[in-house]
């Protein structure tokens, strides 16, 4: 099948799963309505935010993150290409997140490249979890609107990201055994002067960073950084270090600094997407079309693995 | 002997005062205030942590014998004091359908939503077994639920208007609206789209239910969790479960991805989405 239909298809899919995820009761027979906790789209973007001062701070002279972020600049194409791509096919151009190495482009190793490239292709699209509405992974959670709290227990930070919350222990230092492998890791941070390090290991590379089939090992370690800039300013940073798949660490960032948005005032939303997802069926489709009605020889997916495996 | 006599005696005061103020919670009340729990910056009570509830309310809410795979249970419905959850009559003929259609483990053929992986409702996710991590602001109460990394935030302050109109959003898990009453936190949820069970058994309500949960910290390691449900259009009066959660202290939550345990099964869940609310 052609680029062109694969991104039309892409692109379809997400555009279902962004609707299905921001519309409480989406495909349920629901009336619309309330708009979703969930997204932070559109509505007076930057309107109700103080102008930019110096960094707030916590008690304990720490910088106090809290509140709703978006690093998006108000596109998602993101979530598809991670790197330098042109505009068409449905999706707009946009500039490599990465910003290590210097060429934006990821040092996969040869066998990961090809292996990349073979999840891209839209044969293939019915593979990536998120058409499943299962678990969002972290590079792509950085696409799109986040809350930031400081839990009353002074030891959890939270983001509420598309249907994801992810807690920061802040106390522990050490990660979970080798064993426990989760799709998005095990999170642990600490402060490195005004800079929270969000560092995560244990994962299960079940899942993929983009539509457009980037992934990591078991293996990788990856180092979020976020430091603010100001009140109204978070740079954030994500260096990903895993021997088995890349040349070399490299560092991507988000397609804007993350911006302060108005504060979340709305609950009533719903993270339905499984509920609705009428549109598995047509990536399902292909998915037959290119590996045999059914797919039962290759269903579930079955990665090429890093040479010598992982843990 | 005299201390017997009196044990026997408070315990028959007891129930007869259970029985007679019927929800249980006001009875419950001193139980739940003997401990003081710690108290966030907020002033708020502290329930902060890992919870799970190691029992079998998941199986059958209601007294129940043993069936295959599913150990007999005693039920968690303190009131009506029978222990039995009130259904009007074609309600109960409905209950014994959705049990009928639990037989075949196919997600596509079982009628129990959860066997799809559907959102479960609530109170059923809080005692499915999978533990969730209680994360307090001063206005946010947030359930953060190991089970497909479910989450349900509840504001806790008077600043969040009125739930919306049910023309507007129906919900799975409702739509939540949270106070504390003295120790306890009371979470007040409607809007619910009437589609979720509340066990494997086939117990479910319709789209006009109303769920009031308290969450009492009776120690530092317990939290009594109660919930009293209302629908004029399946009851014929309130009732209200009752269990105690665990703390769980080895570790914070893990992660549960539902649809992908069906992936893994080579479970394809591109079934048409069709629902159908209950037909009464």
């Amino acid at each position: 099948m052609s680029t062109r239909v694969r991104f039309l298809l892409s692109t379809a899919a997400l555009l279902c799963l962004v609707a299905l995820m921001t519309v409480p009761a989406a495909g349920q027979g629901g009336r619309g309505g309330g708009a979703g906790a969930e997204g932070g789209r559109g509505g007076g973007r930057g309107a109700g935010v103080p102008p930019a001062g110096p960094i707030p701070r916590r008690a304990d002279g720490k910088p106090d993150l809290t509140g709703r972020w978006d690093g998006s600049g108000g596109v998602l194409h993101n979530t598809v290409i991670l790197e330098d791509h042109p505009g068409g096919f449905g999706i707009q151009s946009g500039k490599s997140l990465i910003v290590d190495p210097a060429d934006g482009v990821i040092p996969y190793q040869p066998w990961a490249l090809a292996e990349r490239n073979r999840r891209r292709d839209d044969a293939n699209g019915y593979e990536d979890q998120v058409g499943h509405c299962e678990i969002y992974e972290i590079a792509r959670l950085a696409s799109f609107a986040f809350d930031i709290a400081h839990a009353s227990d002074g030891n959890g930070i939270i983001h509420h990201t598309q249907h994801i919350t992810r807690v920061i222990d802040m106390n522990r230092r050490q990660h979970l055994p080798d064993g426990i492998r989760l799709w998005n890791g095990d999170t642990i941070g600490r402060w490195e002067g005004d800079t929270l390090v969000v560092d995560t290991t244990n994962l299960n590379a079940k899942g993929r960073m983009a539509l457009g089939g980037d992934f990591y090992s078991a293996d990788a370690h990856l180092v979020e950084r976020f430091t603010m800039k100001d009140s109204n300013t978070i740079s954030w940073t994500l260096t990903i270090t895993d021997p088995k798949v890349f040349t070399r660490p490299w560092t991507m960032t988000s397609a804007v600094p993350m911006a302060r948005r108005p504060p979340a005032d709305n609950f009533d939303g719903e993270d339905t997407c499984h509920e609705g997802n009428v549109d598995l069926v047509h990536l399902k489709n292909v998915y037959d079309q290119a590996h045999g009605k059914g797919g039962a020889a290759t269903w579930p997916p079955q990665y090429v693995q890093p040479p010598g495996g992982t843990r | 002997m005299r201390t017997r006599d009196l044990r026997v005696l408070i315990v028959l005061v007891a129930v007869g005062a259970a029985a007679l103020f019927g929800t249980a919670p006001a009875a419950q009340a001193p139980a739940g205030q003997a401990y003081a729990p710690p108290r966030t910056a907020a002033g708020h009570p502290d329930l902060q942590g890992v919870w799970r509830a190691w029992n079998l309310a998941k199986y059958d809410l209601e007294a129940h014998g043993a069936k295959p795979g599913v150990p007999a249970g005693l039920g968690f419905v303190v009131d009506p004091a029978d222990g039995r959850i009130p259904y009007q009559p074609a309600a109960l003929k409905r209950r014994a359908e959705n049990s009928a259609g639990t037989k075949d483990p196919d997600p596509w053929k079982n009628a129990d939503p959860l066997v799809k992986c559907y959102l479960p409702g609530v109170p059923r996710i809080t005692y499915m077994g999978w533990p969730f991590q209680i994360i307090q602001t001063a206005d946010v109460v947030t359930f953060n639920y190991e089970w497909s990394h479910k989450k349900r935030q509840v504001p806790v302050t008077a600043k969040v208007p009125p739930p919306p109109s049910p023309e507007d959003v129906l919900n799975w898990n409702g739509v939540p609206r949270g106070r504390f009453e003295g120790n306890t936190l009371v979470v007040d949820n409607t809007n619910f789209n009437g589609y979720a069970w509340f066990d494997m058994a086939g117990n479910f309500s319709s789209a006009a239910l109303k769920v009031t949960e308290r969450y009492t910290l009776l120690g530092p390691d317990t939290l009594q969790y109660e919930a009293t449900m209302t629908d004029p259009k399946v009851f014929t009066r309130p009732w209200t479960i009752r269990m105690p959660l665990q703390r769980q202290k080895d570790v914070g939550i893990l992660d549960y991805e539902c649809t992908a345990m069906l992936d893994e099964l080579g479970i394809h869940h591109t079934w048409p989405r069709e629902f159908e609310p209950p037909d009464l």
